[in-house]
Parts: structure tokens; C-alpha cells; sequence
């Protein structure tokens, strides 16, 4: 759960950082970069606590889930922007400007042009990165969101079957990890095709 | 319908176009030759305003070219341009690319530009070709493919660089004989090229640019 919320704020705050980043204006681009180096300099273990613990300090009082989902979605979107912008960067510029040559706006641009040609270039190591998350929600255990090592931690510890909770954990993980990874390979083939 | 006058351009401290003036009328097909690196392309790139221009100017039916202001954007709807490099965008067929203009910046109605982007293919002898990607095509054929899509705009001239110049030896033939038949039927041209055959013989009018100035014409 905390996986998928995260992954879809870390996704429109990826796009949305590396989109200040491309763009001309040297004043956004400068705090998306810094920005995204700040989150991408911190471990996620510590962004998840200073969420938990030290936003309630001065007054914005969160729930575990709540602080899972938006310390996750935070961490990811500097993952996620650096790979929204190599895709972005790696258009040809003759693209840009036979778009421009036919009248385009600059949004007609990247909506038409330069988006749709980046994503087919960001998917693989998009696919990467959501496989990363999906194993880091593990992290969110630290403030108690209650996924999956959480919950094999409590099991395991109530009922001494280390071994057996552990393994099904691990093997959880590998359950949903695997068909995301079948369907992004999927994904891949799809693009190259067309 | 175009007029240059007096156009300087810089790159940092190499002078690429040093005073240059030109009209082009209704109608004319005007070959650009020269030593590489004469500023040939730049002057094209002026006219659209893919490229800003330091000194002078350069007008469209009397609009001044300024990539700073809205009218830019009116110029490029009126004039097309077809590069070296075809620049066919990947992610869309061949007809995609020929209606993208017309049903995206004119918002034309789309199935009426699918229906003229057929004729436009068939004009440029690619109608079998409509659904597939650009590369699945030949070299010669995606500039075909992009005189197609210059065309789809309805444009008052089109500005080519250097059409041929990447183009297998044996494929130079076929986009020639697409924009001969153009200029007979009175499409107004502005070409940088480097087909001195072509030249002589489609031309109404050849300047010879050399170290950024018109030396003949």
C-alpha cells in the first residue's frame, strides 16, 4: 500500500522536478537541482524519522502511513527526476526544432514531442527505481507502518518461528517484485516494437 | 515574401553572416550555394527564427522574424522547413508526422487532414507507407516523408537545408525529383544546397555566399 501511494507521488514530484530542472529559467532549475541533490544526499531512514518525529514539533502531526507515503514519495522523486531529466536531455535537438519549424508552442513541445519519446528512454531505469522502492517501503517498518517486515517481525517474535516468517517475508517480497519486473520487461518490448 | 536586410549573426567572435540581403517573390526557387561554413544554413535558420540574428532584418510577408514575440509562431505556421537530418519524429507513423502540424498548431479537423496528408504521401509517392515508423524507411524516403509533412501546413514557402546532403548517393535522386516537381507548380523555395545540377537547372535565381557575404547572384 504505502509502496503504491508513494510511488505515485514520487512520480508527479519526479516529473515536476525535472521539469523546473530542463527548463530555461535558471532560478527553478537551480532549486530543483539543489533540491534534488539535498534528498538524494540524505538516507531515507533519516527523512523517514525526521518526518515521523520532528514535524510533530512544530505541529503537523501525521500518521505512520501518512509519513510513510510522503517521506517515501520525497526520497523516490529526486530518484525519479534525474531519470525524467536524462530522458529529457537525451532528445536530439533537431527534434526541438523541426517541432518549433512547424509552429509549435514550447508546450505543445514536450507534450507532443519531447515527453512522449523521454518516457520510452526513462522506462528501464524507471522500472529499476519503483523495484527499489517497493523494497525500501521495508524502511517504513522503523515508523511502524505496518508492511511487510513489520509484520514478520511481530510474528516472528510472538511465535519464535524465525526462520519460516522470515523466509515467507522474503518471499513476499520477491512475489510482488518479480511481475513488476516481468511487466516493465513487457513495457520495454512494447516501445521497441513500435 | 521574404526580404533580408543587412543581416549580421555571430556565434562568439566568429562573424557567420557579415550584411546580407535578399528578397525571395511569390513563386521563385532560390538556391543557396557555397563553401561549408559559409553561414548558409544560419540565414534559413534565421528566417524561421531558429536562430536570433544580431543585426538587420528579416520579414515574412511583412512580419518581422523575432523569436521573442508571438508572431513567431504565425511565421512558422506560414513557412516550413525541411532539414538535413529529416528530423521525423520516431514515436509517430509517417502520417502521424504529416498531420501532427495541421491537427495539433492549425487545429485542423483531424479527419480531414488525414485525408489530406494521404494525398500529400501520395504526391511524394509514399502512400504504401502511411502506418509505418520512420525507421523502417530509407534515407531518401523519410526526406520525403518530410517534405510532406513541410507541406501539410499549407505553407507560402518552404525553406530546405541542405536536403540531400545525408543522403546515400543513389538515393539523392528522388527527393530532387520531388522538389523539382514543387517548383513547377509555382511553390516558393528557398534551397541550401550543394547539387550544383540541380541548381542550374530548377533554379530562377543562384547566390553564391562566400565568408558570409552574397558574392554573386
Amino acid at each position: 500500500m504505502v509502496t503504491i501511494s508513494s510511488l505515485v507521488l514520487s512520480t508527479f514530484l519526479g516529473l515536476f522536478w525535472a521539469l523546473l530542472r530542463t527548463s530555461h529559467i535558471k532560478v527553478l532549475s537551480r532549486i530543483s537541482a539543489t533540491f534534488v541533490n539535498t534528498i538524494r544526499g540524505i538516507p531515507i531512514l533519516v527523512q523517514l524519522f525526521y518526518i515521523y518525529f520532528v514535524l510533530p514539533e512544530i505541529g503537523i502531526q501525521l500518521t505512520a502511513f501518512q509519513a510513510g507515503t510522503i517521506g517515501l514519495g520525497i526520497a523516490y522523486s529526486a530518484y525519479m527526476s534525474e531519470v525524467f531529466r536524462a530522458g529529457i536531455e537525451a532528445i536530439d535537438v533537431g527534434q526541438i526544432e523541426a517541432a518549433q519549424s512547424i509552429g509549435m508552442t514550447r508546450r505543445l513541445i514536450m507534450t507532443r514531442v519531447v515527453l512522449p519519446q523521454a518516457f520510452r528512454i526513462a522506462l528501464p531505469p524507471y522500472g529499476n527505481n519503483l523495484i527499489m522502492l517497493l523494497k525500501d517501503s521495508s524502511q517504513t517498518s522503523a515508523i511502524t507502518v505496518a508492511e511487510l517486515s513489520l509484520e514478520s517481525k511481530l510474528i516472528a517474535a510472538s511465535s519464535f518461528k524465525n526462520m519460516t516468517v522470515f523466509t515467507l517475508g522474503a518471499i513476499g517480497y520477491l512475489v510482488m517484485s518479480l511481475p513488476l519486473i516481468f511487466l516493465v520487461a513487457r513495457l520495454e518490448k512494447r516501445f521497441e516494437r513500435a | 515574401m521574404i526580404s533580408i536586410r543587412n543581416l549580421h549573426k555571430a556565434f562568439g567572435t566568429n562573424e557567420v553572416l557579415k550584411g546580407i540581403s535578399l528578397e525571395v517573390t511569390q513563386g521563385e526557387v532560390l538556391c543557396i550555394i557555397g563553401p561549408s561554413g559559409s553561414g548558409k544554413s544560419t540565414i534559413l535558420r534565421c528566417i524561421n527564427g531558429l536562430e536570433s540574428y544580431d543585426k538587420g532584418e528579416t520579414r515574412v510577408d511583412g512580419h518581422l522574424v523575432n523569436r521573442e514575440t508571438k508572431d513567431i509562431i504565425w511565421i512558422r505556421t506560414h513557412i516550413s522547413m525541411v532539414f538535413q537530418r529529416f528530423n521525423l519524429f520516431p514515436h509517430r507513423t509517417v502520417l502521424e508526422n504529416v498531420i501532427e502540424g495541421p491537427v495539433y498548431v492549425k487545429k485542423e479537423d483531424r479527419a480531414q487532414a488525414i485525408r489530406r496528408g494521404k494525398e500529400l504521401l501520395e504526391r511524394v509517392g509514399l502512400a504504401n507507407k502511411a502506418d509505418v515508423y520512420p525507421h523502417k524507411l530509407s534515407g531518401g524516403q523519410m526526406q520525403r516523408v518530410a517534405i510532406a509533412r513541410a507541406l501539410a501546413m499549407q505553407p507560402m514557402a518552404i525553406l530546405f537545408d541542405e536536403p540531400t546532403s545525408a543522403l546515400d548517393p543513389e538515393l539523392v535522386g528522388e527527393v530532387l525529383n520531388v522538389m523539382r516537381k514543387l517548383a513547377e507548380q509555382g511553390m516558393t523555395m528557398l534551397v541550401v544546397t550543394h547539387e550544383m545540377g540541380f541548381a542550374r537547372e530548377v533554379a530562377d535565381r543562384v547566390v553564391f555566399l562566400d565568408e558570409g557575404v552574397i558574392v554573386e547572384d
